[in-house]
């Protein structure tokens, strides 16, 4: 004790510039070995990046029953009545506790990632009479509840549906699409005929989104709601939400589906951190995790190298900048024009996503052609042509440049540099100076929706959504109240309602593109880039690779009814 | 001391009451309801219909009348239910706060564990290599953030020995070896923080008092160096740490969100938050009015402990 008590002689003392010295010569080793330790990383990727698969066939074992999927979730459901939300933390398990009639191809049934085939899920054939007007579903004979009171395992018969589509017209976030109903009969147990109000040839996708599960209507009628008990006809019964800590769904062993599902138990983990998130897949308490960029692909492999890993491709991409294109400038089409050319779509694809994403489209490219389009492909006004549309911001009477404002909420983390790219792109070329206001979730969205605001927006689309009606009608209509970019061109209103009285596939083909042509020529959305992602697998999970419309971890739940666990 | 007890109680009162005017008031001022995060992305609700859920919801109501019920449902210690869930709070509360409980309890322990040693440590070899290095344990204590550090530790948990605490809250009762494990990494990032304070000023206050006469007459004596600095020094060093721990409760408790979420425990801070971002009214003012008055307790506690430390302490 050399400073107090006087008995001692001093120890080695330290006096504060050599204690400095030393400190700052190991602060400097340390930060020369983590940056040395950094190097080398992003050279390799992008190769990387395209040697992953875009598609994992399935596994040609036979499969085997039991274990415990386990996955470490973003997402927490608000609350699980599917009257009430169509928010991804319910129907990232609800497609498994629950049937729609119709669905499209699981992993396992699927010819790859862009296969668009719908299939039967509670219905075994559907058809519409000559005017697409009345629907017949015929429902598969022999299909029970879950063995839970109060259904305590009856037969599921038309009737239940009917009432289920009732409930969703009457109110929550699906009356759109089931207010379109005119009526329903059910001519026996297991026929349902919908009449629509107007022709639709795309209902059977409305109702194969995955949001429109059929729920107990006795549960509804117990409770008052669907937000205690979500109680279907699934693969799987749910055993446990504990609201922030898991979901645990149990195999469901009276499923239509004979000998499915394979695994026994599905956790689902409450996870909001994305580095506990990825630290729980690194240490095996998660099978399976969504990733966005190459690089943590990279780092991920580099302590789980046996990680199986598809590089996901969007087929489209839910957000853009919303103009308040109903009021100046904006419902000027020179300025909408200018501004998506001033906007440099490939520098956010290069650098926000490390060269692993889209530049960016609404309506997803399988509806009317093969192939993603490349920018190019776009056409002229998403070009990044800055001389041009500075020529055509001043032939609209700005030629100085002007103020707006942009609000937005952050989604994800990247997309907080796409706002600031769009920023300065519009400052630089266009001399257009943008505030930027970053709100929380509930304001923003409240905002949003209310569709009154002025100036520009990070708007979206909503993301569940896969069918063709609901993203093209149901968005771009000029009264649809989902019309979220208050688009109002009657081009479109006339191409989307032909589209949906259009049986033919090709014809239909041929409307879409014309609609996705009309948008981009009008820039009536001007998406911006999105990420493409990859799913990372365990060694020993199998057929639970994502499809090309939805993710596996998320709205595209109801394919791990098909997966296994080789252990 | 009863006497000053009551005293303190009572002026809780009009602190309590204003915070509840405060929590209150701003959750109005924030644009956006439960209403509207409740609808999830659909847009597509008719005012009639939005009208009919916002008098379902009690949204309807002049503030007044909404403060006035509140306050009412909280003085009978019933607080309803979560406008976003339906789910009584009182239930929603049973499970958050053994979370953030343990959490924080765990979380003082390992500072204090850490905190006072060290602190004593450092003080009595001053100007030593000892006690460089346990200023600079504080200073990064009270330099780097909660979230970052919580993050490191998980992160290279998980690479360097492929361990994480299991994910999936488990209470302490249904198994106390999983719920330790999960508990032990979240409350060390917190106390490491917490320590930060109390190591300084454990060490500043140890020193000083090391140079008392008293001390000077104990070491005179020819008392053991660990008698003098534990038994005579280190209990009058007590009070101005106690006043920092107190006073950093306050932290503890704010530094909680942030080491829920990272750790995915179900405790008050993400409730919390989750209520603040969803707009769910009652369950935010009913926590905020909790935290507030467990505050205003535990400073109330602080205060007695002086009396406690040093018995020259009298409360009138």
């Amino acid at each position: 004790m050399p400073a107090t008590d006087p008995r001692k002689p001093s120890r080695r003392d330290v006096s504060r510039r050599t204690f400095l010295k030393r400190a700052s010569w190991t602060g400097a080793g340390m930060t020369a070995l983590v940056v040395g330790a950094g190097r080398g990383r992003a050279s390799g990727q992008a190769t990387a990046a395209a040697s992953y698969p875009e598609w994992i066939p399935a596994s040609t074992k036979p499969p085997k029953r039991g274990g415990v999927l386990t996955r470490a979730s973003a997402w927490d459901p608000p609350l699980i009545d599917p009257r009430l939300t169509q928010s991804v933390g319910l129907y990232q398990f609800a497609g498994l506790t629950s049937n729609r009639l119709v669905r499209y191809a699981l992993s396992d049934e699927a010819g790859g990632p862009s296969d668009l085939t719908l299939k039967g899920d509670l219905a075994e054939s559907w058809q519409s009479d000559s005017a697409n007007r009345v629907w017949t579903f015929k429902l598969r004979q022999g299909v029970k509840w879950q063995n839970v009171a109060p259904l305590k395992g009856r037969e599921l018969t038309a009737a239940d549906v009917k009432y289920c589509y009732e409930a969703y017209a009457k109110e929550g976030v699906q009356t759109f699409t089931f207010q379109e109903i005119e009526g329903m009969e059910t001519p026996d147990k297991y026929t349902l005929r919908v009449h629509l109000k107007s022709p639709n040839t795309l209902f059977p996708q409305n109702v194969a989104e995955p949001i429109a599960i059929v729920f107990a209507r006795e549960v509804l009628e117990e409770d008052g709601d669907l937000k205690k008990r979500l109680i279907g006809t699934g693969p799987y019964i749910m055993k446990e939400h504990s609201r922030k800590v898991r979901v645990v769904l149990q195999r469901n062993p009276d499923y239509f589906d004979k000998g499915r599902p394979y695994i026994d138990e599905y956790v689902i983990l409450s996870t909001p951190d994305d580095s506990t998130r990825k630290a729980a897949f690194r240490t095996g308490q998660a099978d399976f995790i969504w990733v966005a960029s190459p690089s943590e692909v990279e780092v991920l492999r580099k302590t789980n190298p046996n990680a199986v890993v598809q590089a996901y491709h969007n087929t489209l991409a839910p957000f853009g900048v919303a103009l308040a294109q109903d009021k100046p400038p904006y419902n000027d089409v020179r300025v909408r024009r200018a501004i998506s050319m001033a906007i440099d779509r490939q520098k956010q694809v290069d650098t926000v996503f490390e060269g692993h994403g889209i530049p960016g489209w609404g309506v997803p490219y399988l509806y009317y052609q093969d192939k993603a389009p490349t920018l190019k492909e776009l056409g002229p006004w998403v070009q990044y042509r800055p001389e041009e549309a500075r020529k055509l911001l001043a032939e609209a009477g700005h030629g100085k440049g002007f103020e707006t404002t942009l609000f937005y909420y952050e989604y994800f983390p990247q997309m907080s540099s796409q706002v600031q790219l769009v920023q300065q792109d519009l400052k630089k070329n266009l001399n257009i100076d943008m505030k930027i206001t970053k709100l929380d979730y509930t304001t923003y969205y409240g905002r949003y929706v209310e569709g009154k605001w002025d100036g520009m927006s990070w708007g979206f689309q909503s993301g569940h959504a896969v069918g063709l009606d609901e993203r093209t009608y149901h968005y771009m209509y000029s009264r649809s109240t989902k019309n979220f970019f208050r688009v109002n061109d009657t081009v479109i209103d006339d191409l989307t309602t032909k589209l949906r009285r259009t049986a033919d596939r090709n014809e239909q083909r041929a409307i879409t593109k014309k609609i996705v042509d009309r948008e981009f020529d009008q820039v009536l959305r001007m998406w911006m880039p999105y990420d493409n992602g990859f799913l990372v697998f365990q060694p020993h999970v199998q057929n639970a690779a994502a499809r090309a419309l939805r993710r596996s971890d998320g709205y595209g739940s109801p394919t791990l009814a098909r997966a296994w666990l080789d252990k | 001391m009863q006497k000053y007890v009551i005293r303190r109680l009572l002026l809780a009162v009009p602190v309590l009451l204003l915070s509840s005017l405060i929590v209150f008031g701003l959750m109005r001022v924030m644009p956006g309801d439960a209403l509207i995060a409740l609808m999830g992305e659909s847009g597509n609700v008719g005012q009639k219909e939005l009208a009919k859920l916002r008098k379902d919801l009690g949204l309807d109501k002049p503030y007044h009348g909404q403060y006035m019920l509140w306050l009412w449902q909280m003085v009978n210690l019933n607080p309803g239910d979560s406008i976003f869930t339906n789910e009584p709070i009182s239930v929603s509360l049973k499970k958050a706060i053994p979370v953030t409980l343990e959490l924080a309890a765990l979380a003082m322990i390992l500072g204090i564990t850490i905190a006072v040693p060290i602190g004593v440590l450092s003080a009595t070899r001053q100007d030593t290599t000892a006690d460089y290095a346990g200023r600079v344990v504080a200073v990064s204590g009270l330099s780097i953030p909660d979230f970052w550090l919580a993050t490191l530790v998980i992160t290279f948990s998980a690479i360097w020995v492929h361990w994480i605490p299991p994910i999936g809250y488990v209470s302490l009762w249904e198994s106390p070896w999983r719920n330790l494990q999960q508990f032990l990494l979240p409350a060390a990032v917190l106390g490491f923080r917490l320590s930060a304070a109390t190591m300084r000023m454990t060490r500043s206050t140890v020193l000083e008092v090391l140079r008392e006469d008293y001390v000077r007459t104990a070491w005179a004596k020819g008392l053991a160096g660990r008698m003098v600095v534990y038994k005579h020094a280190l209990k009058n060093a007590l009070i101005p740490v106690v006043t920092i721990v107190g006073g950093q409760l306050g932290v503890l408790l704010a530094g909680t969100v942030v080491v829920e979420t990272i750790f995915a425990l179900p405790g008050m801070g993400r409730l919390t938050v989750e209520a603040i971002l969803y707009r769910d009214y009652p369950v935010v003012q009913t926590n905020v009015m909790l935290v507030a008055a467990t505050l205003v307790t535990l400073n109330l506690v602080v205060d007695l402990t002086y009396a406690w430390l040093d018995p020259r302490i009298r409360y009138r």
